[in-house]
């Protein structure tokens, strides 16, 4: 010893934070503002889907699929519908497969420009959150014009996808195509790749080495962000992507260096957008005409899959990285008897967290946010226990009462009965 | 290299494993390698693939309770810096009684997180893991109790509340 003591604190970072969007732990090991040791502890929002969907049949799990993540929702039903689609061998009509792709590429769009506005604000910019979140409106609302919805747009079904884009779709698409051309990405790069203060607080922070990178196995923005060229909608050649000229955006056709750092993973969202928009563009104008869906009825693809057996794999490139199904089919269920999935998230956190390993700590919060993190993905596996110990856990129907009992002390005078609608018939 | 090519380097070099290459049905098709090992020889191969492409990427660990044995499917990425990758899943398999697998976190270290959840959901142990703690459950769930077991070490149906259908109650 020479005579230095050395302190190590720990500091526990959430589940609940205010830097942190969404419930997750980190335990930080900090020798003054250095960074020691990162540990990750999750859970905090296990659903227990995998459970769940055992007792589903394989159109209820598309729709259980959808509701694992709330950005990301046209990711998990379309990569489910493709491992199902392998397994079964079901050709999917070539119009559908272009819908897929420009729902897939719209969605993209307005998850990167949330996670735009999420960094801004992480770095105390927050005119640009509001501003980025504004434009990220009218994406959205092409979105809901074509599922009928903001989020969970349900545009898959096993086979083909459920809505079609008409003439009115495409010309709404491309005002906004228009839109974001000319008023929105000028400036998104103004401030991304040119504003020095942004560059000088987001270069060097939060870096991935590309070795880390591959070692940690990690994945879509942050991997590219790191230079490294994969991308699964052009490894796997996936759908009809090859003849749209997709390609790995690497901060290198932008900025000309690559150092892994948060900088380099906005300028690759930055990028994907324009790519987006472009594929967009040619799925558009190539798209055929024809079917959108290989079997006309529902209850046929049942009857079909009940015969089914074998296992497949579906891949795709989510907005955080890729996305992996696994189904697995027994004959005679009408369910799949295994289904397995892993979302980008998991191994970017882990990722993140030993670069961490060295850093300042005022670089946490903009190093998570860098990476998109999206814990509801992540946490998907559990089971609701409520018999250890003698707590008492409120389930969903007593939260459900208290708020009404809450409602009607509020305002006595309310007439309106409120009624929980769903599945069934119900009681209350 | 192709998928062919590849199966048959696996098969020069491991002449029990079972290989079988698939194709689905897509506009441009895609072949996936599927290779089934006994877990003695498990290792091993996963050594192989690493030699192979130093930068092969693991995806996944599927972990299944298949009755009296627990099995465990890898998938790896490799040649992704080449354009077109290919997409190889490894399984192997432990008996129920005995379930133990060998780790292979020295090989590919980002395989840490996916074994540790193996390990608390199927309760397949892995030797040699250098942190075996709990990553998903709850530090007071009870010891024993796997949940995605089928058999009597699954979740009882007393300890489940509010799941399934979300708007069905068995009691008022």
């Amino acid at each position: 010893m020479n005579g230095k003591i050395e302190y190590w604190v720990k500091i526990p970072i959430g589940p609940i934070h205010p830097a942190l969007e969404e419930p997750e732990k980190f335990i930080i090991t900090l020798d003054g503002e250095r960074i020691i040791n990162v540990d990750v502890k999750l859970g905090y929002n296990l659903r227990g889907l995998e459970w769940i969907a055992m007792r589903r049949n394989w159109i209820q799990v598309l729709y259980l699929a959808e509701r694992i993540c709330g950005i990301c929702s046209f990711s998990h039903n379309h990569t489910y519908a493709r491992a199902v689609e392998e397994m079964a061998g079901i050709e999917v009509p070539e119009r559908a497969e272009y819908i897929r792709v420009i729902i897939g590429e719209l969605e993209r769009i307005h998850s990167h420009l949330l996670n735009l506005g999420v960094v801004a604000h992480t770095i105390g910019y927050d005119t640009v959150l509001h501003l980025s979140w504004l434009a990220r409106e009218r994406v959205m609302d092409i979105l809901e014009d074509i599922g009928g919805n903001r989020v969970n747009y349900a545009g898959n079904m096993i086979g083909g996808v459920r809505r079609d884009i008409k003439d009115r779709h495409k010309k709404a698409i491309l005002d906004m195509i228009q839109y974001y051309r000319q008023e929105v990405m000028p400036k998104v790069e103004e401030i991304f790749l040119y504003d020095p203060t942004v560059e000088a607080r987001l270069r060097d922070s939060g870096v991935i080495p590309k070795r880390i990178a591959i070692e940690y196995s990690a994945q879509g923005p942050t991997a590219r962000g790191s230079g490294i060229k994969k991308d699964v909608r052009y490894n796997e050649k996936l759908g009809v992507y090859p003849d749209l000229g997709v390609k790995p955006v690497t901060p290198k056709e932008f900025t000309g260096v690559i150092k892994g750092d948060v900088f380099d993973r906005m300028v690759v969202r930055v990028g994907e957008i324009w790519n987006s928009m472009e594929i967009i563009e040619r799925a558009l104008d190539q798209m055929p005409e024809g079917k959108i869906k290989a079997f006309p009825k529902d209850n046929l693809i049942l009857v079909k899959l009940k015969k089914a057996e074998g296992e497949g794999i579906g891949r795709y490139e989510a907005p955080r990285g890729e996305l992996i199904h696994y189904v697995r089919a027994e004959k005679g269920k009408d369910g799949p008897a295994k289904w397995k999935m892993r979302e980008p998230t998991f191994p970017n956190l882990f990722a993140v967290a030993r670069a961490l390993v060295g850093e300042q700590l005022a670089d946490v919060p903009v190093a998570i946010a860098s990476i998109d993190p999206c814990l509801s993905c992540t946490d998907r596996v559990a089971v609701i226990d409520a018999n250890t110990g003698k707590r008492k856990i409120l389930t969903e129907v007593d939260l459900l009462k208290e708020s009404i009992k809450k409602t009607k002390e509020i305002n006595p005078n309310i007439k309106a009965r409120p009624e929980r609608i769903g599945i069934g018939r119900c009681m209350l | 290299m192709t998928p062919e090519e590849f199966a048959e380097r696996i098969k020069a070099k491991f002449e029990d494993v079972d290989v079988k290459i698939t194709e689905n049905k897509l506009p441009h098709p895609r072949k996936r390698v599927w290779i089934e090992v006994d877990r003695e020889r498990f290792k091993e191969l996963v050594r192989f693939l690493k030699e192979v492409d130093p930068a092969a990427q693991f995806s996944i660990i599927i972990a299944e309770d298949r009755g009296d044995r627990l099995t465990a499917k890898y998938h790896w990425e490799m040649f992704w810096e080449q354009g077109e990758s290919l997409s190889v899943i490894v399984g192997t398999s432990c008996p129920k009684d005995d379930p133990v697998l060998p780790t292979i976190t020295d090989i590919f270290p980002s395989s840490l997180p996916y074994e540790r959840e193996v390990q608390e959901f199927l309760g397949i142990k892995y030797e040699g893991i250098p942190d075996p703690r709990r990553l998903f459950l709850p530090d007071d769930f009870p010891e024993g109790v796997y949940p995605l077991r089928l058999d009597e070490t699954g979740i009882k149906p007393e300890m489940v509340k509010n799941a399934g259908h979300p708007y069905r109650r068995e009691s008022r």
